[in-house]
């Protein structure tokens, strides 16, 4: 599958910046599965200094500099990629024991260093013990990693509700799961906090998912919006991706840009500006299916 | 030293009377006295000293000692207070004194560990070998929220990534040396090492210089220079990033700053533009190539670290990415003190350096390895039990309970469970039975435990250790916390040398050599703004010490009061005017009469809690003076501090309590004169003088403003009293009898305190100098036109010009009179305000950016 991704954010300030610096992670990342055609940035007014590279978890990162007065900032990204389907489903019965998956980082033998990164507490991923209760129901011993995990999805999907404006990306975890409520960086921690206080790795994957319209209507440009969901660290099998807002582990319809700890590690835009006052964004995403 | 030869047993004997009550506890190190109570030949000088000395005298000493420290402002924030509680620093004179046998052993263990400790950061950081290689285990280093992600790879000059480190160190019984903990994230307490060798060699002078005890200035020097060259610039220019007046361990590292020589700086002083970091000065953007951090990690960048952190700079960590700020300790440093590095160090020091782990750690099992973790669950009652990542670390107290009371964060039951589920958060740690030191008491002697903590530094030679050190006695508090306890007391630490140490007092050193890097190129926007704070509180004290004392004399009855009676009625309406009491106490005390008058005045001298009196109007004086310490010298700096030490005698006693107030309102009113007097005659015309200068005159202004305004524009002020009032409360008494020979005329009087450019307390003079400031202070354009503030101070001065005061004087009318006065007063006022808010807008500007994201809500 080829996408053509556009990715546009509008800051509207009620009086002009002097000075703005932005770090911005909107280019998608290369995966198995995923290949990057091209990628284009055009900020409006021009940066002073730009520049790019990648980071600690090998995400794309650009990072600008603008010192001409504005009372408007805009950074369009475009971004064409290759989505390869699954060969087959997986089969999630047959991945290792979930507990078995999580003793072996606990019992220090060697683990990949790639999953240790994604075990612990971060900044926006830390637990309380109701986390740990919530997800025990999905973790019955010996059940197969995969086949808990998107149990524990499912419940996700069935117990919560998806709704804007209750959350926010600072909202604690704990306080998802007493509120039952959220949009899907919230269901994302979530997840992520519950296997992490289980001890199964889990990062947070960022991204883009193309939405179809109602029947029998057109797709309206712009409307879709980025996405987030979550990565599963299976043992042999590596990571595997889950989507506890869709109830369903992406396949070709999901574009990932980069994963983290968690969302903190992927913000899409975020800056720094000197002078403004009050400021406005909006946030424009078109995901097109192109052949 | 005296007597360092003969038997020590005789020496011991003789010494028999100091030491009557030193018990030792068995099996437990002494710095003084061998297990079998000789003393050791260190301290032999030390006590022939102290046995001259007797209680009286060490009592004489004590007192000067806390003298000292209370002239330097010197205080201090413990591990639990509240911020902004200052608490006296606590210093006992009598040293720990330490041979240099003793000290090589611990010198050369110190300089390896740091080096391990740089390897292991530039690894970590780095090529993450020692995880690979499985020399450590993952989750000690991912678990550790310390460990920042963000910061891989940065680059390190000469792959320098610690330039100051410090370690506590303890003495087992046997007298060999442990680390209790290393300090890589923030070090601090060398600010206060320096002022407890400052106080304890001045107030034991021959006791000091007899010892051959080994100086701190070199190891500074070296540090400093080192540092500076790693910025590869002539001329850099480096500031010290802190959280804040009055934050924890703020006073230590302001103090190691102004040592050094370098400006002390709070995140939003710097602002970084295209990758480079900048420190805004009244003269514009000066680039920052030296960054001495004493603000966490993860709280210098909110663009890339924590998002919420206020303290920071948004972009320095790709700055410093860019390599064009060196920063130290590089940032992400605190990772590698996290005390579950500690049973690995062995290990680790054979695969880093190849060489054996000199000096032990306190025993410590990480509770992420399995078997370690048993046995600390195995050992909960008889193990300190510490959380890798909170700062209030300790969660059991070990055998004897010592820092039981620490263990607040986790119900005891619980914590078996938190072990059990997130080990790799855990450490267990032996209670160590620390070693004993002298302490001095007025019943002699006696041994308390002591830690050390002990600093290394990056130089041109590799790294060196401070000879010396804050030694702590740590009665009841957890000897290894990264701050001091409140009931922590500290001591010098005297490293003897065995070769004769040059002779250079640290303290000319000290001031001679900070006086020369003192340049005021590169005047922080921050540091004018408290400049001329300072300057506007110390006239705003003034003005309210020569208030009070008129109106202490005047209710006294003295003073030609029976000729120009002032009624109490108008002396409390001038400390409403003033804003020293609330009208609606005013009003009741005018009802009460004179004593209720009288009372007030009384409350408002004495009463440290009065909002707004004496105490509150020097307690701004000296909280600013605190702030801009670096800029002022010693002597303006001592005067302020004495002039801010009153007592707080709230109980009124019956008999001479005007004279007590009058003496103390004198000696306050010295005082200020004499911090003028130093700020006139003994600081440079810079602009941090101007700014000082500035925010005097402008108070000036405006408290003249107020007299005339309320002594003139009201009553008769020829007839009450007001002008003789005004006359004295302006300074001018001797100047008007010197020229008119008569009793006060509204005319004349308001000539001299508006009008008259040569009275340097009219209105006229003040705006006189506030035009000269503003014409030398840098401009930011340079279309040669007059600024906004420069305008005003011309316009009111050419109001004042061509008012004539003596037609107002003269008006028949007196209400006329009264309204012309009233018009001008107002127009003062307000070019007073107007300039003050100018000079703000224009040179003060340190607002922080704040943060915008492109996030609205994900689908």
């Amino acid at each position: 599958m080829r996408y053509a991704v556009t990715h546009k954010t509008t800051l509207a300030y009620e009086q002009p910046v002097s000075i703005s610096q932005h770090v911005l992670r909107l280019e998608p990342r290369d995966t198995l599965r995923q290949t990057m055609l091209g990628f284009d940035l055009d900020v409006d007014p021009m940066p002073s200094q730009q520049g790019n590279r990648t980071d600690f978890f090998g995400n794309h990162v650009h990072h600008l500099t603008i010192q001409t007065p504005h009372d408007t900032l805009t950074v369009e990204s475009r971004s064409s990629i290759d989505v390869i389907p699954r060969e087959s489903e997986i089969a999630i019965s047959e991945s290792p024991a979930w507990d078995q998956v999580a003793d072996s980082l606990l019992e220090q033998t060697m683990t990949p260093l790639g999953a240790a990164y994604f075990a612990f507490p971060s900044p926006y991923v830390s637990w309380r013990s109701v986390v740990q209760e919530y997800a025990l129901p999905s973790f019955a011993p010996g059940r197969p990693v995969l086949e808990a995990v998107m149990d524990l999805t499912s419940r996700i999907f069935a117990d919560f509700e998806y709704k804007g404006g209750v959350s926010d990306v600072w909202t604690p975890v704990h306080d998802v799961v007493e509120m039952r409520q959220g949009v899907c960086q919230d269901f994302a921690h979530l997840e992520i906090a519950c296997l992490r206080s289980l001890g199964i790795p889990a990062r947070y994957v960022s991204g883009y998912l193309l939405t179809h319209p109602p029947p029998g209507q057109e797709k309206l440009v712009g409307s879709d919006a980025s996405h987030a969901w979550l990565a599963a660290w299976a043992g042999d099998l590596g990571w595997v991706d889950f989507d506890p807002t869709n109830n369903l582990m992406p396949d070709f319809e999901h574009v990932t840009v980069g994963w983290g700890r968690d969302y903190g590690d992927l913000s899409p835009m975020n800056g720094f500006i000197t002078g403004g006052g009050t400021h406005t964004v909006s946030v424009g995403v078109d995901v097109a299916s192109v052949g | 030293m005296s007597a360092t030869t003969g038997a020590s047993q005789d020496a011991a004997s003789a010494f028999l009377d100091l030491l009557d009550d030193y018990r030792l506890a068995p099996n437990v190190f002494d710095s003084m006295l061998t297990s079998e109570g000789t003393v050791r030949s260190e301290w032999l000088g030390v006590l022939a000293r102290l046995r001259q000395i007797g209680a009286a005298d060490r009592r004489t000493l004590n007192d000067s000692a806390q003298r000292i420290l209370r002239e330097n402002g010197v205080t201090f924030v413990a591990q639990d207070d509240t911020e902004s509680t200052h608490r006296p620093w606590q210093l006992d004179l009598l040293p720990l004194v330490i041979g240099p046998g003793d000290w090589q052993a611990l010198e050369t263990g110190l300089v390896q560990r740091a080096r391990l400790l740089n390897e292991l950061l530039a690894d970590l950081y780095g090529e993450q070998r020692c995880l690979a290689e499985n020399v450590l285990p993952s989750s000690l280093v991912f678990g550790n929220p310390r460990f920042l992600p963000a910061c891989m790879r940065l680059p390190a000059k000469q792959q320098l990534g610690l330039h100051l480190i410090a370690f506590d160190v303890a003495r087992a019984p046997d007298g060999r040396w442990w680390v209790l903990g290393d300090r890589t994230e923030m070090p601090s307490g060398a600010g206060y090492a320096l002022e407890n060798r400052v106080v304890t060699s001045r107030c034991l002078p021959e006791l000091f210089a007899e010892s051959n005890v080994r100086r701190h200035a070199h190891f500074f020097r070296a540090y400093n220079q080192h540092v500076l060259s790693l910025t590869d610039k002539d001329e850099p220019l480096a500031v010290f990033l802190t959280r804040g007046p009055g934050k924890l361990t703020y006073f230590d590292h302001a103090y190691l700053a102004r040592y050094l020589g370098h400006e002390i700086v709070e995140g939003s002083d710097l602002t970084v533009r295209d990758e480079c970091v900048y420190l805004k000065t009244i003269e514009g953007l000066r680039q920052v190539d030296l960054i001495f951090r004493a603000v966490r990690s993860e709280l210098t960048d909110p663009l890339e670290l924590r998002a919420d952190s206020m303290l920071g700079v948004p972009g320095l960590l790709q700055s410093a990415r860019a390599g064009n700020v060196t920063i130290g300790n590089q940032l992400g440093s605190g990772v590698v003190e996290s005390p579950g590095f500690l049973s690995f160090l062995p290990a680790l020091c054979r695969q880093l350096l190849d060489e054996e782990l000199a000096i032990p750690s306190v025993a410590t099992w990480w509770c992420g390895q399995p078997s370690e973790r048993r046995y600390v669950l195995e050992h909960l009652d008889n193990l300190l039990v510490r959380r890798i990542s909170t700062t209030h670390s300790v969660l059991a107290g070990g055998h004897d309970g010592r820092v039981n009371k620490y263990s607040t964060e986790v119900a005891p039951g619980q914590l078996g469970d938190l072990i059990e589920r997130a080990g790799y958060d855990f450490v267990g740690q032996e209670p160590l039975t620390l070693s004993t030191t002298p302490v001095w008491t007025d019943l002699g002697l006696a041994p308390e435990p002591c830690v050390l903590r002990v600093y290394v530094a990056a130089t041109a030679s590799g790294y060196q250790v401070l000879p010396g050190g804050l030694t702590r006695i740590a009665h009841d508090s957890d000897p290894n916390s990264a701050w001091l306890a409140a009931s922590d007391v500290s001591k010098d630490t005297w490293v003897l040398s065995d070769t004769p140490v040059e002779p250079l007092t640290l303290f000319a050193r000290q001031h001679g050599e900070a006086r020369l890097r003192r340049s005021h190129r590169n005047l922080p926007s921050r540091a004018a703004d408290n400049l001329f704070w300072l300057g506007r509180y110390a006239e705003r004290a003034e003005a309210a010490v020569r208030l009070f004392r008129s109106l202490v004399i005047r209710l006294a009855g003295e003073l030609g009061s029976n000729r120009y009676p002032v009624s109490h009625e108008r002396v409390v309406s001038l400390l409403v005017i003033h804003k020293h009491i609330s009208p609606r106490r005013a009003k009741r005390a005018r009802e009460e009469g004179r004593l209720a008058v009288e009372r007030e005045l009384w409350t408002l001298l004495f009463d440290s809690d009065s909002r707004d009196g004496l105490a509150n109007v020097l307690g701004n004086v000296k909280r600013t003076a605190e702030i801009v310490r670096e800029r002022l010298s010693f002597d303006a700096y001592q005067t302020l501090m004495v002039l801010t030490d009153v007592p707080d005698r709230r109980q009124r006693e019956s008999t001479s309590e005007t004279d007590e107030a009058l003496r103390l309102l004198n000696r306050l009113v010295q005082n200020l004169a004499a911090f003028s007097g130093i700020a006139m005659e003994n600081m440079t015309r810079g602009y941090g003088w101007r700014f000082l200068d500035l925010g005097r005159r402008i108070e000036r202004m405006r408290a003249m403003q107020h007299l005339v305004h309320n002594l003139t524009a009201h009553g008769d002020p020829e007839n009450d009293g007001s002008l003789e009032l005004l006359l004295e409360l302006a300074d001018s008494r001797m100047t008007y009898r010197g020229r008119y020979h008569s009793s006060p005329e509204l005319g004349r009087v308001l000539d001299l305190v508006l009008a008259d450019q040569s009275n340097p307390r009219s209105i006229a003079f003040q705006l006189a100098a506030i035009s000269d400031h503003l014409a030398t202070l840098p401009s930011t354009e340079d279309d040669g036109l007059l600024r906004q503030d420069q305008r005003i101070t011309t316009e009111m001065l050419s109001k004042l010009q061509v008012a004539d005061v003596f037609e107002i004087a003269a008006k028949k009318n007196r209400f006329d009179s009264r309204i012309l006065i009233d018009r001008l007063c107002r127009d003062i006022k307000k070019s007073a305000n107007d300039l003050s808010d100018g000079i703000s807008e224009q040179f003060f500007s340190h607002s922080a950016p704040q943060r915008v994201s492109g996030y609205e809500f994900l689908a």
